[in-house]
């Protein structure tokens, strides 16, 4: 205070005058608003109202000081600068821009002493990461000693203290279905049922629980779910939904870790960082495609913000997925309930940063072994590589590469057809082995000029791929019946972005050769095409299997990103390591030498295993009871909710940790629980005690999700086809769809070759119309706990969509096929879609349709399909 | 945070039953006892389109928004520049951001006249004769900004206030806000002319609320909605399977007890069979007179499409339904108001298209006094540039966030006005400028919602349509 009032006096009164009438006046008519003493947090950071927010400036960094043009504060009001306009709603008159010019010329002299509001002017404070950690769910587990049946004890305790009791067992034909559509997503056949009611062992339910778990349907059940979670699409969306060459394999990956058991702590690492973990199984490098699931923009304006943006959503997808922690409020400022510093959050967005996406070799092992021998043999035959000649271009054009150095410095290798012996003053991916597959792919280059020139030949494509444009179409090819030509993209749209190549060999019988990579402002190519025909490929005695690709992460350039304030890419702060969260892994964290994801992946089971397991625990939880005991599954933050059982909740996640995070291990103890073992029939006092059902009276009545719907009806239909894996089937095309516009693909079949729903492409812009009406979530952000609406649109869909009528028509005839009378017609039907034989009302209503129907079993199967036990677990 | 009126969360059960109630507004009450009857119905929480109370008193009950995909030229509109005609052929004189093609050339003059209109005297130009009839009703506002020079996020931007897929659009916000009256139809239509704007029908979802909320996308012709025709031969032979069911869901309900859940599917059925009946009664324009389809142009080939889009609005909005966007009709020759090349022949076609039957909306509303509680709105997701694209020696301009102009008419806004400015060359809004949000926040502020009281809670966070933005453009409020 004395202070302020000295250099208070430094001021000339004439001085101090203008500022009273000509530019606080102005501050607070024109300023005030966003940035004066009555907002709680002004805009940008910057408040006008006070000597030492005006001193201090705003988070870009002073508004006055130097010479008036220079100033932030007039490039703002005069409008010159389209990115900073100040005040937005409309520019000053002249007359206030001169005054403003005046007085930042004086040197911005400010007479105030801050009296006026000393609550605005400490320091904002830190995070209190100590007090934070009392948090409950960033404490370390507190765990009871686990006795069979730990998991009612649990519940039991909360319910007496309602003075409340667990429902009655539910009998066995309720029970297996339940079990059968929870597990593997499909109903019991008949068969099972029988199966099950004449095992009289002590042992039966135990054995049933087994048997449904070990069923390869388990997989695909449950990795829907984990498809929910990392957002799961097969194309870019956007403006013309793009496909994403084999994504498809990222979800066998997970049908085929789950099915197996991989531990839930090797599952994840994988998806972090499968591909830089030592000793990983290729396949594990296809986890990785995780981070690469996202909308993609095909033409972005602002490349810097749309690049921000993909980044923002792989630290969103990472928080929620594995730590249940919204990690993407903290992008702009730090967390508003949450100890996540904005630093914590680019410090992952340099991770991000620093990973790219190629499409890599994945073969098993033994192939990879196989191809490797032919390579070498090859490589011995061709002898070493030879250093190219250096040969001068006209002027105005300029290298990128003319693979004169064999060591192929700035690109990377994925397969065996491109390799170091590869390269003779050119790259040729037949030069080995024609036989042999692969990817070449460049270090990004920053686009000056307007024209790419590339000199190729052979049957291969070279890939442009600039920011983010992943237009398929733009690969050049050159004619295979002919030498070598000049190939030409013209990348006007691309000027000023960072861009790379990918040459690809994708072609078992041939290959690709590239000389030159060329840059020039000229259209016309360096040189002219060459007039012999190409090489006589050598014949090859051996073959190789075939490449298989999937869609991985890299590292490559790494590299630590700048804050961005108020998360805007264009105006930078500090710089952010790459590191893990300060809360889990502290303040100082050794500096890594790649992109950080594997390291991340270290630290996340190092540091925040005790968060990592309630979360997944809870998943677990949530989906076998239909929401979990943290009822917000993707928010175990401040602002989640808490668990309804928390010693439950962590005995479990310790029990998880401790059977080396085994998944079907927690499953076990979940369905072999007497909880899950309950009738779901409300009774009026319990309802009333316990409305939510949050203390697990009874069994909750869940609506089958959209995949498991349809599977449900694929199988009662005796239409299912029970194969697993392989490329996605096209999504059918309803009239609705065929109007959706851009990037619409070609019609699937209407039952998708009877495939489970898991197998249909998800695209974004064409959501398969069954999934789209029955809640499928919009893969854009980690959803562990979808919608569960009631709209007619569902009922009408049931009554009259082209799906359901055809299924109906072909249970109808395979039941009509079945020997015997009506009746016992009637009660096949029951069994195969309720596990259950039909009352004697139901028989009756039954009989009687049918006969008053000329026998319409058609109509008959469609009102069994529609009705509400059909589409709900009881 | 918790205490505020509209924050919500999805986890309770009331929830749970409020979203297996129904799509729409009534019925939800079937398995209440009287008593709670009265309550429930006030109350989103049991049915998501019951009608809810409002911030303040609402200024408008529907919302008819023309959308005008691509982004139509507001030099060549609405907001005249005579320095365009002065400079034209000359490098422009000015700072110029990156447009989406970066091919700018130079300053070009629009191809059509001028000329002041009615009393309030505002510029059209001889692109729109019958909207030029209707100004005094009309509100300009000629200083719009957007964030986005690309169509799709643009267009999110317009419909979501988001510039990213994924977010409610804003139908879905003011259904889910205060509700609708419409017992069987949806709460929220978008009329489909025949173009899906770039972005989809997420440009007309409901994101992360309930799909209730959701737009419910009518196609042309004779069934508008997927699966609203019947199958069976016969009414009856649908009506007897609807009845066995309805006896069948009873006995395993009266066996296993009853659920909410289950009653609420019970129920969908019944309103399903309503709306096969209610949707091709909306969409029978036969008993509208010769003179309302002459109207609407729907006589007319060229006007045949957003006519019956126009039309359909009206008698949607007479129906109770809150919010009806009319998304831009795909007729012979006219894609969307997009020219980056030959703009002369492409806003010619769609201004041909749409004129006549806005017109026709906006008096046919007056004359039944419906535009004294329905407000309409007219624009696109930005505007376009005072340069030129050439292409094939044909002139377009390129896609324009930093200034353009929209309208708006009826409840609750200043007929007649035009507010706002661009610069000389059309480029920047300078005067008054009104960002999306703005707009997002007025509309809102109509319909009697506080943009930043309506929030649902998401991801950790109270969402709002305005994001953290937006203030009410008050000045040009009644």
């Amino acid at each position: 205070m004395f202070l302020s009032v000295l250099l208070a006096l430094a001021i000339s009164p004439e001085q101090a005058e203008f500022f009273e009438r000509r530019i606080r006046p102005l501050f607070a008519a024109k300023c005030y608003d966003c940035h004066g003493p009555k907002v709680s947090k002004p805009m940008g950071g910057l408040r006008l109202s006070s000597k030492s927010g005006l001193s201090k400036g705003g988070d870009s960094g002073p508004v006055v000081g130097g010479s008036a043009d220079s100033s932030r504060l007039l490039r703002a009001v005069t409008y010159k600068d389209p990115t900073l306009q100040m005040p937005p709603k409309g520019k000053l008159s002249d007359t206030e821009i001169a005054d403003l010019r005046r007085w930042v010329e004086m040197g911005a002299p400010d007479p105030r002493t801050d009296s006026e509001e000393p609550s605005q002017m400490s320091a904002r404070k830190g995070i209190d990461f100590e007090r934070a950690r009392k948090w409950w769910s960033f404490q370390p587990l507190k765990t009871s000693p686990t006795v069979p049946g730990y998991v009612d004890a649990f519940l039991m305790e909360k319910l007496k203290e309602k003075g409340l009791k667990s429902s009655a067992p539910a009998d066995r034909r309720t029970l297996i279905r339940r079990l059968s559509l929870d597990v593997t997503g499909l109903p019991p056949t008949p068969e099972e049922v029988a199966l099950f009611l004449q095992d009289q062992s002590s042992q039966a339910y135990e054995r049933l629980v087994d048997r449904m778990l070990a069923s390869p349907h388990y997989g695909e059940r449950w990795a829907r779910h984990w498809l929910d979670l990392v957002r799961f699409a097969e194309t870019d969306g956007h403006e013309f939904d793009v496909e994403k060459p084999n994504a498809w394999r990222y979800r066998d990956y997970v049908i085929r870790a789950l099915n197996g058991d991989l531990p839930y702590d090797q599952f994840v690492r994988e998806q972090i960082a499968g591909d830089l973990l030592p000793n990983a199984r290729p396949e594990a490098a296809i986890a990785t495609g995780m981070h690469f699931m996202g909308e993609v923009l095909n033409s972005p304006v602002d490349a810097l913000q749309s690049h921000a943006d993909r980044v923002d959503n792989q630290i969103d997808v990472f928080g929620k997925t594995f730590l249940g922690l919204t990690l993407g409020c903290a992008r702009c400022h730090d967390h508003k309930f949450d100890p996540l510093p904005t630093s914590d959050y680019y410090a992952l967005a340099s991770t991000f940063y620093s990973s790219r996406r190629r499409q890599s070799m994945v073969n098993p092992p033994s192939e990879q072994i196989q191809m490797k021998q032919v390579a070498l043999k090859a490589a011995t035959n061709a002898g070493p590589p030879k250093p190219g000649a250096n040969s001068s271009l006209p002027a105005g054009y300029r290298i990128f590469d003319d693979f004169n150095d064999p060591g192929l410095p700035g690109w990377t290798a994925t397969g065996y057809a491109f390799h170091q012996a590869a390269s003779d003053g050119m790259v040729d991916s037949a030069r080995l082995s024609p036989v042999l597959e692969g990817q070449l792919i460049s270090d990004e280059v920053l686009l000056v000029e307007r024209y790419v020139h590339v000199r190729m030949r052979g049957s291969g494509l070279v890939r442009f791929l600039a920011g983010e444009y992943r237009n398929p179409n733009r690969a050049l090819k050159a004619d295979p019946t002919k030498g070598f030509t000049w190939q030409r993209i013209d990348v006007k749209m691309e000027q000023g972005q960072l861009a790379y190549f990918v040459l690809e060999d994708s072609d078992p019988l041939g290959g690709i050769t590239v000389d030159k990579i060329v840059f020039s402002e000229n259209p016309k190519p360096p040189g002219e095409d060459d007039p012999n025909p190409p090489p006589v490929q050598l014949d090859y005695a051996e073959r190789v299997p075939p490449g298989i690709f999937a869609l991985t992460a890299w590292d490559n350039n790494p590299h630590d990103t700048k804050i961005n304030i108020r998360g805007n890419p264009s105006n930078l702060g500090a710089t952010a390591p790459r590191g893990f969260l300060t809360l889990f892994s502290g303040a100082n964290q050794v500096a890594v030498p790649g992109s950080g994801r594997l390291e991340l992946a270290e630290k996340l089971f190092r540091d925040a295993s005790a968060l990592v397991a309630r979360v997944m625990v809870n998943r677990i939880w949530k989906h076998h009871f239909g929401s979990g005991l943290v009822a917000t599954v993707d928010n175990f933050g401040l602002s989640g909710d808490r668990p309804t059982h928390p010693q439950l909740l962590d005995t479990m996640a310790q029990r998880f940790i401790d059977s080396g995070w085994s998944i079907k291990n927690l499953h076990r103890d979940i369905l072999l629980s007497n909880a899950y073992r309950m009738a779901s029939t409300p009774e009026p006092q319990a309802e009333a005690a316990d409305p939510d059902n949050k203390l697990l009276h009874r069994y909750p009545i869940r609506r089958l999700e959209a995949e498991a719907l349809r599977d449900m009806m694929l199988a009662v239909s005796g239409s299912l086809d029970r194969n697993l894996y392989g490329p996605s089937i096209l999504p059918w095309l309803s009239p609705a769809m065929e109007a959706f516009g851009r990037g619409k693909p070609k019609p699937g079949p209407l039952d998708g070759f009877n495939r489970r729903s898991i197998y249909i492409q998800v695209r974004r812009n064409f959501i398969s119309d069954f999934s789209q009406t029955f809640d499928f979530p919009q893969p854009i952000a980690a959803i562990g706990k979808r919608n569960v609406s009631t709209v007619a649109s569902q009922a009408l869909y049931m009554m009259n969509g082209d799906l359901v009528n055809e299924l109906a028509r072909r249970w109808a005839e395979k039941t009509e096929a079945l020997a015997g009378n009506d009746e016992e017609k009637i009660a096949a039907m029951y069994e195969t879609a309720f596990s259950r034989p039909p009352t004697q009302d139901e028989f009756d209503l039954g009989r009687a349709y049918l006969a008053g129907h000329d026998h319409s079993w058609q109509a008959y199967a469609h009102v069994l399909m529609s009705t509400t036990e059909f589409a709900y677990v009881r | 945070m918790s205490g505020k009126p509209h924050t919500r969360y999805v986890n309770t059960r009331r929830e749970m039953l409020a979203q297996c109630s129904h799509g729409f507004g009534g019925l939800a009450l079937a398995f209440f006892g009287a008593a709670d009857a009265a309550r429930a119905a006030s109350s989103r929480a049991l049915n998501p389109l019951a009608v809810q109370p409002t911030h303040f008193p609402p200024k408008a009950k529907s919302v008819i928004f023309l959308y005008m995909d691509g982004g139509p030229s507001q030099m060549d509109t609405f907001d005249p520049k005579p320095l365009l005609d002065k400079e034209h052929g000359q490098p422009i004189k000015m700072k110029t951001p990156v447009t989406q093609f970066n091919d700018v050339g130079t300053v070009m003059k629009s191809p059509w006249k001028f000329k002041q209109h009615g009393q309030s005297g505002a510029w059209v130009s001889e692109l729109f004769p019958h909207m030029a009839t209707c100004v005094d009703d009309l509100t300009f506002i000629r200083s719009m900004v957007t964030d986005n020079s690309e169509h799709t996020l643009a267009n999110y931007m317009l419909h979501t206030g988001f510039s990213m897929q994924g977010r409610p659009s804003m139908g879905a916000w003011l259904t889910y806000g205060i509700g609708s009256v419409s017992e069987n139809l949806p709460g929220y239509v978008a009329l489909n002319g025949g173009l899906i704007p770039p972005g989809g029908i997420d440009n007309v979802g409901s994101g992360f609320l309930p799909a209730a909320y959701q737009g419910m996308l009518f196609r042309q012709g004779a069934n508008p909605i997927a699966n609203i025709q019947r199958r069976e031969p016969s009414e009856q032979f649908q009506r007897d399977k609807l009845d066995l069911l309805g006896k069948l869901n009873k006995g395993v309900v009266g066996r296993l007890g009853a659920t909410p859940e289950l009653d609420a599917a019970i129920n969908n059925y019944e309103l399903a069979y309503r709306m096969q009946s209610a949707v091709p009664e909306l969409t029978d324009l036969s008993k509208e007179s010769p003179a309302t389809l002459d109207l609407y142009g729907i006589n007319d080939k060229s006007t045949e499409v957003f006519g019956r889009e126009c039309l359909l609005a009206r008698r949607l909005v007479e129906r109770g339904v809150r919010f009806v966007e009319c998304l831009s009709p795909a007729v012979a020759g006219a894609d969307r108001w997009d020219q980056h090349s030959n703009i002369v022949k492409g806003h010619t076609d769609n201004c041909q298209a749409t004129d006549k039957p806005i017109a026709a909306l906006l008096k046919d509303l007056k004359a039944r006094g419906l535009l004294d509680e329905t407000l309409v709105l007219w624009g696109g997701e930005f505007g376009r540039t005072p340069m030129a694209q050439i292409s094939g020696g044909k002139f377009g301009r390129d896609h324009n966030p930093f200034g353009f102009t929209m309208w708006m008419a009826g409840a609750g806004v200043k007929p007649g006005i035009t507010y706002g400015s661009t610069d000389e060359y059309g480029y920047f809004a300078v005067e008054n400028k009104v960002h999306i949000h703005d707009w997002h926040a007025t509309i809102l502020h109509l319909m009697g919602l506080d943009h930043k009281r309506l929030t649902f809670r998401y991801s950790g966070r109270d969402m709002r349509l305005t994001d953290v933005h937006g203030e009410v453009v008050t000045a040009i409020l009644k």
